[in-house]
């Protein structure tokens, strides 16, 4: 089997995941009955795909970005949270998957792509699934009890965690 | 980036959602953080087919990494191939993944022109499962390649340098003794055998009786400079006779060494780089290695041959300056000569040369005939001065050329002895 075969499967997880992020994002703004930018995503989707063949290697950072920014702008507008985050959800799949394709361009046709990229979608797919069921039961799991003080109090001790995440990163 | 934008959002809108949509990438992030290698103690050998190569011939790389530290889910690993190197079968570059205590080898097959070509390290780029984190680290896997100019068999090179050195050799010693070559006739000593009376001589003479004599044959010191100077290499388009003085300097060598005489090399070009002279097949080694690294360049101070240091050269030693020529060359050569050494000069011609790379036009026809004509003159006060030339047009095999013009030392230097 040669090398562009076995690239086939993260392609079409890759596929699969763009159609999932700019989907969500066009079902929930239509809902809302945005239609103007849902016109704007499947423009991004569609040259989100395009980046791939073409090798606009750039593009991927851009637009998970873009789909981001959508999806908080649409939970700012308060339209069906769930979309939004699987809107999210699917950009950070896309790029995730965008990139590692790129990563197995380089290998050798001899390399042991196949086993990567098995190991690699069901690594994704355990840690996506995860940060989903995380990110819906906080939507939906209320604490009645909890004064906002608290909240701030624990949305300061995530981002002080964070801090010392990206500072262990930039060791790398 | 993304994450900090979101709980900012949250804090200020007062919205939990934002937070929601954070949390996936936290997620990532945490993932790809914790199972990130800690420890890289990756080592790479290297092994080549061959370390001494022809131009254009295939040399197989192996390169073998081994990993000493934990776990590495993906490893990017690219081998650093020199300048000028083409691969021809295979990948420099491979993906692995590194079990502990694990080993990878991959071979590529490399070729290049002539030239010394030094293989540093192999790049590994590491990253996490969800390649987070990334980091680069260079395995040293040091390898040496010299491609050696081809070596054209010459079958011999007559020289006559005025001195010649004690061990007995091929080159005519102007000296009496035993040899093959008729020196002249003396008188009868005892103890010279039979066969060598001349006896033609002793008729004529009642009671002397005379002998002939030979001239012995020793080996000589033999300096050859290359001419690696831009000034005279470099043509229109990039086209240069360099490679060809480099393969008749190769060719010279070895006929000279198998010779058995003492050899030395200087190539002339931004720098001077002296091979000391020396014998047999170590020296060839020495002198194919200085010819593999030679490149031509461009100096202010080597720009003509008035900086040679001839010192380098034992006093009356034969000289040999493989150089297309410039007009401004005439007078460092008729001062070599009036040193008292014996100097040829093997001269590829630049002007055949970059004719063959130019439109046959009417123009350059009567360029050509003009450069042709002023290249004639300098050869011919070359030759006045007592300097041997050979005026080499490089579509003709170099070897014929030194079969026609250097089997036996032409006539004129005979009669002069040198």
């Amino acid at each position: 089997m040669g090398l562009r075969d076995e690239v086939n499967v993260t392609v079409v997880a890759f596929v699969l995941s763009v159609l999932l992020g700019i989907g969500s994002l066009v079902i929930g703004y239509s809902q809302a009955g945005f239609a103007d930018p849902v016109r704007w995503f499947v423009v991004l989707g569609f040259l989100w795909l395009a980046a791939h063949w073409q090798r606009w290697h750039w593009f991927s950072p851009v637009a998970l970005l873009l789909a981001v920014a959508a999806a908080a702008y649409g939970v700012w507008k308060e339209f069906r949270t769930v979309w939004m985050i699987l809107g999210a959800l699917g950009g950070l799949l896309g790029w995730d998957l965008f990139d590692f394709a790129r990563r197995l361009r380089y290998a050798a046709p001899t390399d042991d792509i196949r086993g990567m990229e098995r190991r690699h979608l069901e690594r994704v797919a355990v840690v996506v699934i995860l940060g989903l069921v995380l990110a819906l039961l906080s939507v939906y799991v209320r604490i009645q009890r909890l004064a906002f003080e608290v909240a701030v109090g624990l949305i300061l001790l995530a981002a002080l965690g964070l801090t010392r995440l990206v500072i262990g990163l930039r060791k790398y | 980036m993304i994450v900090y934008s979101l709980i900012l959002a949250s804090i200020v809108a007062v919205r939990g959602e934002f937070i929601a949509l954070a949390l996936p990438f936290v997620m990532y992030l945490l993932a790809g953080f914790l199972r990130a290698p800690d420890d890289v103690k990756l080592e790479a050998a290297r092994h080549l087919s061959t370390e001494r190569a022809a131009p254009g011939s295939d040399v197989v790389v192996t390169v073998t990494v081994t990993n000493r530290g934990s776990h590495l889910e993906e490893v990017l690993l690219e081998d650093i191939l020199p300048p000028d190197l083409t691969i021809r079968v295979g990948l420099s570059r491979h993906l692995v993944r590194f079990a502990k205590g694990a080993s990878y080898t991959f071979s590529y097959t490399v070729s290049g022109p002539r030239g010394g070509y030094g293989f540093e390290s192999v790049e590994a780029t590491i990253k996490d499962r969800l390649a987070v984190t990334s980091r680069k680290v260079r395995l040293e896997a040091k390898g040496q390649l010299f491609v050696f100019p081809p070596v054209t068999r010459l079958r011999h090179v007559a020289i006559r340098p005025r001195r010649t050195r004690v061990y007995a050799g091929m080159i005519p010693a102007r000296v009496g003794g035993a040899g093959t070559e008729f020196f002249g006739v003396r008188e009868y000593q005892p103890g010279d055998p039979p066969h060598s009376i001349n006896w033609r001589a002793s008729a004529r003479h009642e009671e002397l009786l005379f002998s002939n004599e030979f001239q012995q044959e020793r080996v000589a010191d033999v300096g050859i400079v290359l001419d690696g100077r831009l000034r005279t290499n470099q043509f229109t388009r990039g086209h240069s006779l360099f490679e060809y003085s480099v393969l008749a300097a190769a060719a010279l060598a070895d006929a000279l060494l198998t010779q058995g005489n003492r050899v030395g090399m200087l190539v002339y070009a931004s720098f001077l780089r002296w091979t000391f002279p020396g014998y047999g097949r170590v020296q060839r080694e020495r002198i194919l290695y200085a010819l593999a690294h030679a490149k031509p360049g461009g100096s202010e101070v080597f720009s003509d041959l008035e900086h040679m240091p001839t010192r380098l050269f034992p006093p009356e030693s034969q000289i040999i300056l493989v150089s297309p020529l410039h007009e401004d060359d005439l007078s460092p050569l008729v001062q070599l000569r009036a040193q008292g050494y014996q100097v040829m000069v093997v001269s590829p011609n630049p002007v055949q040369f970059e004719l063959s790379y130019l439109p046959k036009t009417q123009t350059v026809e009567l360029a050509g005939r003009v450069v042709r004509m002023e290249r004639m003159l300098l050869l011919q006060k070359i030759q006045r001065a007592g300097i041997q030339v050979l005026d080499w047009d490089v579509n003709e095999p170099f070897d014929l050329l030194v079969k026609r013009k250097l089997s036996r030392p032409p006539a004129w230097l005979r009669a002069v002895g040198g």
